[in-house]
């Protein structure tokens, strides 16, 4: 007797607890609505997703490695492991990044994790923000999270050049003084900038410090901030989606956040850090140990940023020698690219939702995604600064380019700065081209119907193609045209439920593409799910 | 929550919620009517129970944890027991960081593939629909709050026109106090680039000024004195003023290229060397010396090409010609790099005869 | 571009005569010195030279006879009659010294299969045995620098501190163009510092003394024979054979580049299969 009533108790305790909670913070109501919460499904949606997992990786890695590392620059003899470099001198930062990579068991495991990881964050970024843009996601009501997402590439930037510059060692150090270039290049106050923020003259016995702390505290309180921000707001307007069958502007399909939608996130996030230690198990970046420490006098061959500055360093690499010279003063050609540049190429993307806006006087909310073939005009400016995203960047490593591939050095610059002109007006064209293509395709299959294969001959001799319709037909057996919705068009006919698809799974939604109908006002050509979907539409 | 929007015609009717014939399944349906979800699909994904599909299923999820489990006692095993220590050579101990990284990455992805197996595989597929409630809020409520910011607004407004007193007082209180937090910012922080007393932006290591109006000696990086012999015919050597800590960073602007050219190189490098008001009379022998440090962004342009007479910067290609004072002729530099007059002391080792005439390292906008 | 084409270069590089008389002449002896004079005395010289060589004869030892048949047969097209050069196909070879031929001839740069802007490494021509009579035919003919005899990689257990003073001057002299990590780099118009990963301790050493194509001469006042022996081995040990440990791969150590390559086609693209699965239908 007394044992059942004390198992009876221990079931009672979580709901008791759960009462407790609730009398006191009234969390009944937003725990349901958050359990309850729909998310759209397509895998591009996924892709942020990367850069936010890469950042809890660098959180957690980063609080390991602050652990050992000693942002000093007091110079020491190096009494450590590796003894390539016992008895020289270095500086603390320099030595302890050592001390951390050969002497903490599994600590060059982390610092390598997180490296990996910083190059993900920004590469997701990118990959994330060209989704964004080529979809139109970024329209209304949507236009201040694209302007966050730019924030947080400019802050990203920040915190890896900072971050890379940490360890003191020949590599870092050589980016360092270019940084400091870059400083002494602005019009009037440059020398003071590079003074003040290196506290004298380079390198002075400061900067590491000084980066130590925007890096660990600054920069990832900012990047904090900012990517709660956009996920409160993700949350808050609700995801977009796709347009689709049941899919309209003033609502959500897809799957509640409990369970199934947490679970693959979970899953995913796994399968992100299993990413990053298999990257940082499999593949050496940075071999600091091999760069020495820095010496203003030292430099390598292929001395370049990591992947997401060197855009910048290309934009540097390609720019002519002009000097402009006003009186006694003068602004040298490193300025453009690398103070005007970066300012304007991290900037000016903000303004991109409401210049589009204006142009097209659209006001109105969007929820539903637009294919990239649907908005050529859009498209073609996104393959526009994609190319020269991505010029500047291969112009970035060019050396290694021009000698790895036996190319001219001085070639590789001219091309880059020829290309750097010609191929993004070239990528506009072609892109544009391709929608219209494309679209005209998903016409002419709305018109005709799928193509066959089964060339049939008329009694008059005349050869024809047989095509499926993919709606209803006329009394004459001549198809209904149908009105584009906006979503993929089968072209096949294995994409109208003759067969299966070919890849199982992949590149598709979850709604089965063989059972999508041609436009929302459709019903579904095939597929067993029919009476529930047809019953959900209102 | 407890009002609710809900307009689709075919939205199910509220349910008493204290009804004890509803199944739980029912209760949750209603929270779904709450919150405006519809769910249109939710149907398990195998045929009965304990379908062979569903087996296979639960399987290879079952198999994918024990994966997990494996290789994440493989990485403690590993990581316990493994020889990690670095040691030169081709030793069992480069294999520890590939060896967590493996171990980690296959169960990571395991683990990450079993949740996910499980949330597709196992879980009802479900198709939910949530109504989106977008656009301004109803007008009235615009209408109030607008109203109610704009009576704060008056609030305090009046407060201050009533009272001009409190107008100057405060104007005269919060500007110091916004002053103050900036004061730490600009006094702390800003330094003065052409202060005197710090080795500024004109002069390098090599200035005899700073030492004691003696004549600066060129060094190897250890310290040592260089004779002229030291530098083979097309040979190259990085030099450092000779004074204290002269090699180090405190004297990043200093390192200097010393050139030892070819007699017909040398002859031309003179001639155009001559032709300069600044170079004329700059080189020993068949001696001449460079600053290392780029004109454009100061890293060392120290790629020395002895047949092409060349030096090529490697972070942004500018190239300089030796032979036509260090001329660019490449790349994104537009200045020279500055030539050190050079001379032989009696001793008969390389010294600085004076600092640069040109100033060393990047351009910026107040360089003479 | 600047008005050096590849092909004008190739010129410059290869009719470069000038140089190599004045670093040979501190070393000739006193017949080659005659000889160099006769040399300026203009045409006729030609004419003169074999005669000069019969009338004084120069004994060749062994070895360098057998070199001497090899140098008719394979290099006297470009390089001259008694390795005095050729306008515009092949430098003077006097007073290159043995070094030199065992670095060019023994990496295979040496014949070379076509005028290019520089000479490519390619499987050598000739066997060890073959660069040695080689060498030693130069060597006769003009004097030069000559590989030392000896182990040129530092033993670490009488001489610890051997590789990290290597390193150091492997980092002030050499990292400008061969890279931190050896992998070579590019220098202006498609020349290029080649990759030491399968550098011997011979070639290295050669190289330093003799300063081929565009690389700078590094004399032994320059970097002592020891300060040779030090960057050497770091080179062998360090760069060469140390098992890099962070990883099985290490991206050619080209730096940041490779590693951006590496995190969009392996991190992005694992990725962005895992999404496809994740949203996928199966």
């Amino acid at each position: 007797m007394k044992r059942r009533t004390g198992k009876a108790d221990l079931q009672q305790a979580p709901v008791t607890f759960a009462k407790g909670v609730d009398e006191r913070f009234q969390a009944s109501t937003p725990l349901r609505a958050l359990l309850n919460k729909v998310f759209p499904d397509h895998w591009s949606f996924l892709l942020g997703e990367i850069a936010l997992f890469s950042f809890i990786i660098l959180l957690l890695t980063g609080v390991f490695l602050t652990l050992f590392f000693d942002p000093s620059m007091t110079e020491t003899a190096y009494q450590g492991a590796y003894p390539a470099l016992r008895g020289t001198e270095m500086s603390q930062a320099y030595a302890s990044s050592l001390h951390l990579s050969f002497e903490v068991r599994g600590g060059l495991f982390m610092r390598q994790m997180h490296h990996w990881a910083a190059l993900l964050f920004m590469a997701a970024i990118v990959v994330h923000m060209a989704r964004i843009f080529f979809t139109g996601a970024y329209r209304k009501p949507r236009e201040i999270n694209w302007v966050i997402g730019m924030a947080l590439f400019l802050l990203g930037f920040l915190a890896g050049f900072t971050g890379y510059s940490l360890p003191d060692d020949g590599l870092s150090g050589t980016g360092l003084r270019i940084a400091s270039a870059i400083m002494l290049s602005i019009p009037v106050v440059g020398t003071w900038v590079s003074a003040s923020i290196f506290g004298g003259e380079f390198p002075g016995h400061l900067i590491i410090g000084r980066f130590y702390i925007a890096h660990v505290l600054l920069i990832p309180g900012g990047l904090l901030a900012l990517i709660s921000v956009h996920l409160g707001l993700v949350f808050k307007q609700k995801h977009t989606q796709w347009p689709g069958p049941m899919r309209t502007n003033t609502n959500v399909v897809g799957e509640r956040m409990f369970p199934r939608y947490a679970l693959k996130q979970g899953g995913f996030f796994m399968a992100v850090f299993g990413t990053v230690a298999l990257l940082a198990g499999l593949f050496q970046i940075n071999p600091i140990w091999l760069f020495g420490p820095y010496r203003a006098a030292e430099v390598s061959s292929a001395s370049q940023p990591d992947w997401y500055v060197m855009f910048m360093d290309g934009l540097v690499r390609l720019m002519p020698n002009w000097q402009i010279y006003i009186g006694d003063y003068s602004i040298p050609p490193l300025f453009w690219p690398a103070v005007v540049g970066l300012g304007f190429f991290t900037t000016a993307p903000m303004a991109w939702p409401w210049l589009e806006a204006r142009k097209t006087g659209d006001k109105r909310i969007h929820n539903l995604l637009e294919r990239p073939r649907d908005n050529p005009e859009r498209t073609g400016i996104g393959a526009m600064a994609f190319t020269f995203f991505i010029v500047a960047t291969i112009s970035g490593a060019n050396d290694v380019i021009a000698d790895k591939f036996h190319i001219s050095l001085n070639a590789m610059t001219w091309g880059g700065r020829i290309g750097l002109i010609v191929l993004p007006a070239l990528a506009y064209y072609l892109s544009v081209r391709i929608c219209l293509g494309l679209q005209q395709h998903d016409r002419e299959v709305l018109a005709h119907g799928v193509e066959t294969g089964i060339i049939r001959r008329l009694p008059n001799g005349q050869f024809v193609e047989v095509h499926q319709p993919l709606g209803p037909v006329d009394d004459h057996g001549h198809p209904l045209p149908l009105e584009y919705g906006g979503w993929v068009v089968p072209k096949k006919m294995n994409r109208v439920g003759a067969l299966g698809p070919a890849v199982k799974g992949f590149f598709y939604p979850v709604e089965k593409p063989s059972e999508a109908p041609v436009s929302p006002g459709m019903p579904p050509v095939s597929g067993d799910t029919r009476e529930e979907i047809t019953s959900g539409r209102k | 929550m407890t009002t609710l929007h809900h307009d689709a015609p075919d939205a199910p009717e509220p349910v008493d919620v204290d009804d004890p014939r509803l199944s739980r399944f029912e209760i949750v349906k209603e929270g779904l009517r709450r919150d405006e979800i519809e769910l249109v699909t939710y149907e398990s994904q195998f045929q009965g129970t304990n379908s062979k599909a569903e087996k296979r299923v639960v399987r290879n999820i079952a198999l994918l944890f024990i994966i997990a489990g494996l290789a994440a006692f493989a990485f403690l095993g590993f990581y316990i027991f493994w020889p990690w220590r670095f040691e030169l050579g081709h030793t069992m101990g480069d294999y520890f960081t590939p060896l967590l990284g493996i171990t980690l990455g296959i169960s990571l992805f395991a683990i990450g593939f079993a949740i996910l197996a499980w949330a597709k595989k196992l879980l009802p597929h479900e198709v939910s629909i949530q109504a989106r409630h977008d656009g301004a809020s109803p007008t009235d409520e615009q209408k109030i709050t607008g109203q109610t910011m704009v009576f704060v607004g008056d609030e305090l407004n009046q407060g201050v026109q009533r009272r001009p007193l409190l107008k100057g007082a405060i104007g005269f209180g919060l500007a110091p106090i916004g002053l103050v937090a900036a004061a730490p910012l600009i006094g702390g922080l800003i330094e003065n680039p052409h202060k005197a007393d710090q080795p500024d932006l004109f002069t390098t290591g090599f200035s005899p000024v700073k030492n004691g109006g003696n004549l600066v000696r060129l060094t190897r990086d250890d310290g040592t004195p260089i004779r002229p012999e030291d530098v083979s015919t097309g040979g190259q050597m990085t030099v450092f003023p000779g004074v204290p800590h002269g090699a180090t960073n405190e004297y990043a602007d200093s390192p200097t290229l010393l050139i030892h050219l070819r007699a017909d190189d040398a002859e031309e490098t003179r001639n155009n060397a001559a032709a300069d008001r600044r170079n004329a009379g700059s080189m020993w022998g068949n001696y001449v010396a460079y600053s290392k440090i780029c004109t454009h962004a100061g890293c060392p342009a120290s790629l020395y090409e002895q047949q092409t007479n060349r030096l090529l910067c490697p972070c942004h290609q500018s190239q300089f010609l030796i032979t036509r004072n260090a001329q660019p002729i490449f790349g994104p530099a537009t200045r020279r790099l500055p030539m050190l007059p050079l001379g032989v002391d009696e001793e008969g080792y390389f010294v600085a005869t004076s600092d640069f005439k040109d100033t060393v390292g990047p351009d910026f906008w107040e360089r003479p | 571009m600047t008005s050096d084409t590849p092909a004008r270069r190739r010129l410059r590089v290869f009719s470069r005569r000038r140089g190599v008389p004045s670093r040979a002449r501190r070393r000739l002896g006193a017949a080659v010195r005659m000889l160099a004079a006769l040399a300026l005395a203009g045409g006729v010289y030609t004419a003169f030279a074999p005669g000069a060589f019969a009338d004084e004869p120069k004994q060749l030892s062994a070895t360098a006879q057998e070199g001497k048949q090899l140098y008719d047969n394979s290099c006297i097209s470009c390089h001259g009659r008694d390795g005095q050069g050729v306008e515009d196909r092949g430098p003077s070879l006097i007073g290159v010294g043995s070094a030199s031929v065992e670095f060019q001839v023994g990496t295979g740069r040496m014949p070379m299969t076509r005028q290019e802007a520089q000479a490519e490494q390619k499987k050598p021509q000739f066997d060890k045995n073959q660069v040695k009579q080689l060498g030693q035919y130069i060597q006769e003919l003009g004097g030069g620098p000559q590989l030392p005899a000896g182990e040129l990689v530092e033993n670490l257990e009488d001489n610890p501190e051997a590789i990290a003073r290597g390193g150091e001057l492997f980092r002030v002299n050499c990292t400008s163009c061969h890279g931190f990590g050896g992998g070579g780099g590019a220098l202006s118009s498609g020349k290029f510092a080649p990759a030491l990963h399968d550098a011997t301790p011979e070639e290295m050493y050669a190289a330093m003394l003799s300063g081929p194509q565009n690389m700078p001469v590094f004399g032994d006042n320059q970097l002592t024979p020891e300060e040779k022996r030090e960057i050497i081995t770091y080179i062998t040990l360090q760069l060469q054979e140390d098992k890099d440990p962070g990883g099985l791969f290490n991206l050619g150590r080209y730096g940041p580049s490779t590693e951006g390559v590496a995190i969009f086609l392996v991190g992005i693209t694992l990725l962005v299969f895992t999404s496809l699965w994740i949203a996928g239908k199966s």
